[in-house]
């Protein structure tokens, strides 16, 4: 069935059971990866997938129900189930469903191509090449791989609100394994395709990084001026990225509670939430309760300015949603969660920042925030790898150590932030950048 | 899809291998999860999904590809399996697939189905949990309560004529505990599961899952924080065996192993680990978190000796692996869902007990850290670099365990770390985790006694 015959066939059974709010989410996607393996073309895949969300109002509770079977029976069904769940909620809801900004923003993107499986593989078999020609270190288990996968999503209801946006991601992924002395190390990074791609670019840049984690030394335990790199302070930010929920504020489960207009970082840190930012792929302008979407300040001058809001947690607040309702996947109960949250951009190079250092430790990866930070207390501690930083340059690399420290402090310890901001997605539909920054008297262990 | 239409499966699969594939095999799901959340005292939402699809995967040689669809009417299915042979090649070829329906036994029976039960018996249990957290102490500001349930059915077949379905129950409750004080937080959880009913819980009591949660809580938020450096540590018994499952089991799967990506890669019966460490991968253990009756490819799932007296005795072995490492297949073949590739993967992977008395392994630390409770870690399998999270600790000085501290992971390899694990204790329990790879999400045991390692990096402040 088609999703306007499912819509249909919801709404019927909707009226049939007296249901007078409901709200049909559907989101689909199409992926198709390649790979190669030690140069060889190695697998294929196409991987199709569709589910629909039902959330109803009933008798002053909301329900949810989903499926990804799309027939007429599931679809009677699913206006049953989430009846039923709503009856046994007991939370009242405040804010019904939505009847629709009074505009939504034109995307700028919204000419989403995906990449063909040829063009893919091509693409794999060169990034392979160039692996392999960067050193003669590379062996086996070095891999690559192209991914292209395209989104839809579609938000009805039953105020006659109807959305739609389509968006995906194309990518190239490199796996670099070396062997050095019968030492084994590994690199990997990963590239949007956005127009012509330095292939050679990428490869050299996984090969030096397995290369030079190979060979890296131990550092001693104790305080260090650290840079962290565009990536790494990306990463941080996404692991924390929670506190800055008014969700997680009013469930007492972020410090960042009732924070609004007071000062929580350092004067040059500005974040924002952009769901339309310039080169990232995922865009849309509208959220999961078909709220517009926009760009906002969420830290000026080290002032938080604003949560993230839904609907919900706004009505709490007392003030308007920022449109960011959010769903992990077509099946989540409405949450919250940023488009493109990004740290801005300071003024000096990365150069810059390790002579500011002085002394100190340049972090270029970091593994396991998933474990090692809690965005509940701040606290994280995090197995590390990166260069010394001696005499204000970038010296000899060194691994094995971890950094450990509270979000909260950090952001208000920021001493300097580099000029480019590097994004990418993270996982999910959000998008994180950061430039470098420089923070002083962070907690190393190492040796 | 009609699962009973062997004539349907069996067109499917020579459709997949029509461009010249030696192998092809379809997977169907259905799935039924459930979701009860309570939040500051009452149900906060109920949801249920629905997952369906189909998976068809073929072979030639090591070569692979996969499709999958959730349309899983005649005409979905035929559209991915000629999608999976036109990527396969452009030959011409024809299989002879004659399936044979096998009975799968069942070794994981449950008793009350969370699906058949009325959603308030399912709040009240989870009710029971938050309640006692928010009891256990006025600095609990929060008690968060998940119950998830999964019913998941599949369908397994296959050109070499396998046929099989079979049904998976499992139920699990997470509890999370905000402590607060000075405008400080904390936070504690418990999340016991088995591959059981709603009778799990009269395993584990709601009220003592929420009480675990706020004791945690309350003491990371009296605890200073961890020292870093090189200490001895005392990992204790049930999710402590994390350790193992970052630290080597990740390395002895054949997606790493296979690949030339495994630090363990031609080690065979080579003594990897202390004569102490004997470890063990078992799919078979009745109705366990980790346990399935058939894996992912339709294999009896098996009792996998992987480290005995220290030395290595077996990796975990899928299809793919088995025919790029010429070894059988161990019944370790996993995946999320219908929209994963299934690769190798750890079911219930844990240290065995050992031949120190627990007492003694305390008492034998004159300095060091006791990690009481573990969260979950990384590791890259090729180097066997690993870290992860300690989420309840303790000094140890002079033999005993002193003052709680907080914010600590263990880094290392695994290498140095399975020889440097020198006592093993003798109270084998489990803690479940979900482990995330290459294929999704899924359900795994992680155990072992309360074991020393005589010295780890801790990372701390």
């Amino acid at each position: 069935m088609n999703y306007e015959l499912l819509k249909s066939a919801i709404e019927n059974e909707a009226r049939a059971q007296g249901l007078a709010e409901y709200e049909i989410y559907y989101m689909s996607s199409e992926e198709l990866s390649v790979d190669t393996l030690n140069r060889e073309p190695n697998s294929f895949s196409s991987v199709g997938s569709g589910g629909i969300c039902l959330r109803v109002l009933y008798d002053g509770r909301i329900g949810y129900a989903a499926t990804e079977l799309m027939d007429e029976e599931e679809m009677k069904s699913l206006v049953t189930r989430a009846k039923s769940n709503a009856s046994a909620t007991e939370k009242p809801d405040t804010v019904g469903i939505f009847k629709g900004s009074e505009s939504y923003a034109e995307l700028k993107n919204s000419g989403f191509t995906a990449r063909g499986a040829g063009e893919l593989k091509k693409l794999c078999a060169s990034l392979a090449d160039e692996i392999y020609n960067t050193s003669d270190k590379v062996t086996r288990g070095t891999a690559t791989y192209g991914i292209t996968a395209g989104f839809v999503v579609r938000l009805s209801n039953s105020h006659g609100l109807n959305l739609e946006t389509k968006c995906g991601i194309n990518a190239l992924q490199a796996a670099a394994v070396v062997c050095n002395d019968g030492k084994f190390e590994s690199a990997y990074d990963m590239t949007e395709l956005h127009g012509e791609v330095d292939l050679k670019a990428l490869a050299e840049g996984v090969v030096s990084n397995a290369l030079d984690k190979i060979d890296a030394g131990s550092v001693e335990s104790g305080k260090y001026s650290v840079v962290l790199s565009a990536k790494q302070m990306r990463t941080i930010l996404s692991a924390f990225v929670s506190a800055f929920s008014a969700r997680s504020a009013q469930m007492g489960m972020s410090l960042l509670a009732d924070k609004e207009g007071e000062k929580i970082a350092s004067d040059i840190v500005n974040i924002t939430d952009d769901p339309m930012r310039e080169g990232v792929s995922i865009q849309t302008n509208f959220d999961a309760e078909g709220v517009a979407a926009y760009r906002k300040s969420v830290v000026e001058g080290g002032v938080l300015k604003t949560l993230l809001h839904n609907r919900e947690t706004a009505k709490v607040a007392g003030v308007e949603s920022t449109g960011n309702a959010s769903k992990g996947g077509y099946a989540s109960p409405v949450g919250v969660s940023p488009y493109a949250f990004c740290l801005e951009a300071g003024d000096k190079t990365e150069d810059e920042l390790f002579a500011l250092a002085g002394n100190g430790i340049y972090i270029t990866e970091l593994k396991g925030l998933h474990a090692g930070a809690n965005a509940v207390t701040g606290d994280f501690s995090i197995e590390s790898a990166g260069f010394r930083i001696v005499d204000g340059k970038k010296g000899e690399a060194v691994r094995s150590f971890t950094i450990a420290g509270n979000f909260f402090e950090l952001i208000k310890s920021i001493a300097a932030l580099s000029d480019t901001v590097e994004v990418a997605i993270t996982g999910g539909f959000t998008t994180f950048g950061a430039p470098a920054v420089l923070v002083h008297n962070v907690s190393v262990a190492g040796k | 899809m009609d699962i009973n239409n062997t004539r349907l499966i069996e067109e499917i699969l020579g459709i997949a291998t029509s461009t010249g594939a030696d192998f092809a095999e379809i997977y169907w799901e259905l799935t039924r999860n459930g979701t009860i959340t309570l939040l500051s005292g009452r149900i906060d939402a109920i949801a249920d999904n629905t997952v369906s699809g189909v998976g068809i995967r073929a072979f030639l040689g090591t070569k692979t590809v996969y499709g999958s669809t959730s349309d899983i009417s005649r005409e979905g299915l035929i559209k991915c399996a000629k999608s999976v042979a036109e990527a396969m090649g452009e030959g011409r070829a024809e299989m002879n697939i004659v399936l044979k329906p096998t009975a799968v036994k069942d070794i994981h029976p449950v008793k009350i189905n969370p699906a058949e039960a009325e959603n308030k018996v399912k709040c009240d249990l989870l009710r029971l949990a938050t309640d006692s957290a928010r009891a256990y102490d006025k600095r609990i500001v929060q008690s968060v309560g998940n119950l998830i349930t999964v019913d998941h059915t599949i369908l397994v077949a296959n050109t070499e004529g396998l046929l099989k379905t079979d049904r998976h129950i499992r139920t699990r409750m997470a509890v999370s505990a905000v402590a607060s004080s000075g405008g400080e937080n904390q936070n504690g959880s418990c999340s016991p599961g088995r591959g059981m009913g709603l009778e799990v819980f009269e395993m584990f009591g709601p009220e003592k899952i929420g009480r675990t949660a706020a004791a945690q809580a309350i003491t990371n938020l009296e605890a200073d924080y961890c020292p870093a450096g090189q200490m001895p540590v005392a990992i204790e018994s049930g999710f402590g065996g994390v350790i193992f499952h970052e630290a080597c089991g990740h390395s002895l799967e054949a997606t790493s192993v296979g690949t030339g990506r495994s630090q363990m890669c031609g080690k065979l019966g080579q003594k990897i680990a202390n004569e102490k460490v004997t470890a063990i991968d078992d799919g078979t253990i009745p109705n366990a978190w980790g346990s399935v009756n058939i894996d992912d490819e339709g294999n009896p799932t098996q009792r996998n000796v992987l480290i005995e007296n220290g030395v290595l005795k077996s990796y975990m072995v899928d299809r793919l692996g088995s025919r790029r490492m010429g070894m059988p297949m161990t019944g370790n073949s996993r995946r999320q869902s219908y929209t994963y590739e299934p690769t190798s993967r750890m079911t219930n992977t844990f240290i065995d007990n050992g031949p120190d008395k627990n007492e003694d392994i305390i008492a034998s630390i004159e300095y060091g850290l006791y990690a009481k409770s573990m969260g979950g870690g990384s590791v890259n399998p090729l180097t066997g670099a690993f870290n992860f999270a300690v989420n309840e600790g303790y000094i140890v000085r002079n033999g005993k365990i002193c003052e709680a501290v907080r914010g600590a992971s263990l880094i290392g390899t695994g290498s140095d770390i399975l020889q440097d694990i020198d006592m093993v204790g003798q109270n084998l329990a489990t803690g479940q985790g979900m482990c995330g790879s290459s294929s999704g999400s899924v359900p795994t045991d992680v155990g072992q006694p309360l074991i020393r390692v005589s010295k780890i990096t801790v990372g701390g402040r």
